[in-house]
């Protein structure tokens, strides 16, 4: 199999995120933080050597790096932990879902209203504009994605980062597609609310990923409940992270997580993938361009893009490409990723779109092949 | 049997004090509080494997929030 769909998870997993989990599940998998016992000692250090590791990595506190299920229910906390009646948000037009429905929930419940700020992709500075255009006096927050999960395009952070610092808001990024693959420096980059997957680029198992936040941001519990502190008070302890992670963590997977961030070490940082993974993109793009009834929807003309690009065979719905690459056994993910506002955007919502996303598994060789079945399908209707 | 530790309400506080005392070359090991407050539950017990009142020290400039350092036992 040829795994093209890294951009939904990421696919081999490295042979250290597999043995530690499975380590933690024969060795120490007692709850952590909740026995006074030496196996669960050993688990909670274990959940807490994850923790520094991210913190080191994007430049947070450890208080502030928040275990949660996915990317999606990081979001969800950042956006109803923080925005409360009356307020407003601005996302961008390449928004997932994950940021679009829990504002569109709060928004049908007459809670906060929000709007979407056009995304110009070789112009940073219009793009700055389009968001600064739409700040009311009662906006609290900008939120959007690092990278799309679409097109692969990459909004100017730190110049948005700057524009909330001017008006005095509240900056949140979904590193969905960029944790472990570009650059992401909380403190420099001035991002407030920071929130990533554990399964896509830092390769850990799914049904981890992570929240990080500033001090300038409080964020309120959406979940009570058991935090192994503090257990005589009827409320929600006040204290960071367990407030806002009641319940037992998942062992397995933030171990599993916490080899993903060694492997990305080893593999000489984010910027050493990242290096890999355009490489992989340039080859495919340079395929790309000599086949005819085709139509590709990238940056073909921007140095910085995440690995991820999206096509459509002119004529036919995406899924019925994505079929026929499958009976190749080539895995692309089609339809519309889950990103209602992005299609809109690009106007692709008849067809979707084939979306092509490689890692630093995959070779010259699988995506010369992936290129070759598609310009078959292209001329012939079939591989 | 006398025990002096430094106590935490959070499970990650103790952790990364235990972090931070690991690399001023101070071993400890963080476990639940043998003797919690009846008022508040569960919290963690930082055991210091030498000087507690530096180790504080260290702790306390990381900025790391605690609940003071206790003893408990039976004075034997």
């Amino acid at each position: 199999m040829i795994y093209l769909d890294n951009a939904a998870t990421t696919f081999p997993k490295p042979a250290q995120v597999i043995a530690a989990s499975n380590g933690a599940m024969r060795l120490y998998s007692a709850n952590p933080g909740r026995g006074g016992h030496k196996l669960s000692a050993k688990a909670g250090e274990a959940v807490f050597a994850c923790r520094e590791k991210l913190a080191q990595m994007f430049s947070c506190s450890e208080e502030r790096t928040v275990f949660t299920l996915n990317c999606t229910h990081s979001l969800n906390l950042a956006i109803k932990g923080v925005l409360k009646s009356g307020d407003h948000a601005i996302i961008s037009s390449l928004e997932h879902n994950s940021v679009l429905r829990p504002l569109e929930n709060m928004r049908e419940s007459g809670i906060i209203s929000y709007d979407v700020a056009a995304v110009e992709p070789l112009d940073e500075e219009k793009t700055v504009k389009n968001f600064e255009k739409l700040i009311r006096p009662e906006t609290r927050m900008i939120l959007c994605t690092h990278a799309s999960n679409v097109f692969g395009t990459v909004l100017p952070v730190k110049k948005l980062s700057a524009l909330c610092k001017r008006h005095k808001l509240v900056f949140a990024l979904d590193c969905a597609q960029s944790a472990g693959i570009l650059t992401v420096n909380m403190e420099k980059d001035g991002i407030d609310i920071l929130c990533a997957p554990g399964h896509k680029g830092l390769f850990g198992p799914m049904g981890t990923g992570v929240l990080m936040f500033s001090k300038n941001v409080r964020i309120k519990s959406l979940v009570q409940g058991g935090t192994g502190s503090l257990s005589l008070q009827k409320s929600q302890p006040d204290i960071y992270p367990e407030s806002l992670e009641s319940g037992t963590v998942n062992l397995p997977g933030i171990v599993g997580l916490s080899a993903g961030l060694d492997f990305i070490k080893a593999q000489g940082g984010e910027r050493a993938i990242h290096e890999k993974e355009t490489y992989l993109m340039e080859i495919l793009k340079e395929d790309l361009s000599v086949i005819g009834n085709i139509t590709v929807f990238n940056n073909m003309h921007s140095k910085i893009y995440s690995p991820a690009l999206s096509l459509v065979v002119d004529g036919e719905h995406s899924e019925q490409t994505a079929q026929k690459l499958d009976e190749k056994n080539i895995a692309v993910r089609a339809g519309y990723h889950c990103s209602y506002l992005a299609h809109n955007f690009c106007k692709t919502t008849r067809s979707g779109t084939v979306r092509v996303s490689p890692s630093v598994f995959n070779t010259k060789r699988e995506v010369k092949f992936f290129a070759f079945c598609l310009n078959l399908i292209a001329k012939n209707g079939k591989i | 049997m006398n025990y002096i530790y430094i106590k935490f309400s959070s499970q990650t506080q103790g952790e990364k004090a235990r972090s931070v005392l690991k690399k001023n070359g101070i071993g400890s090991r963080l476990r639940r509080n043998p003797n919690p407050n009846h008022k508040e539950g569960c919290n963690f017990a930082l055991f210091v494997f030498g000087d507690i009142f530096r180790a504080f020290d260290i702790i306390s400039q990381h900025g790391i929030q605690t609940m003071g350092i206790e003893r408990f036992g039976d004075g034997k």
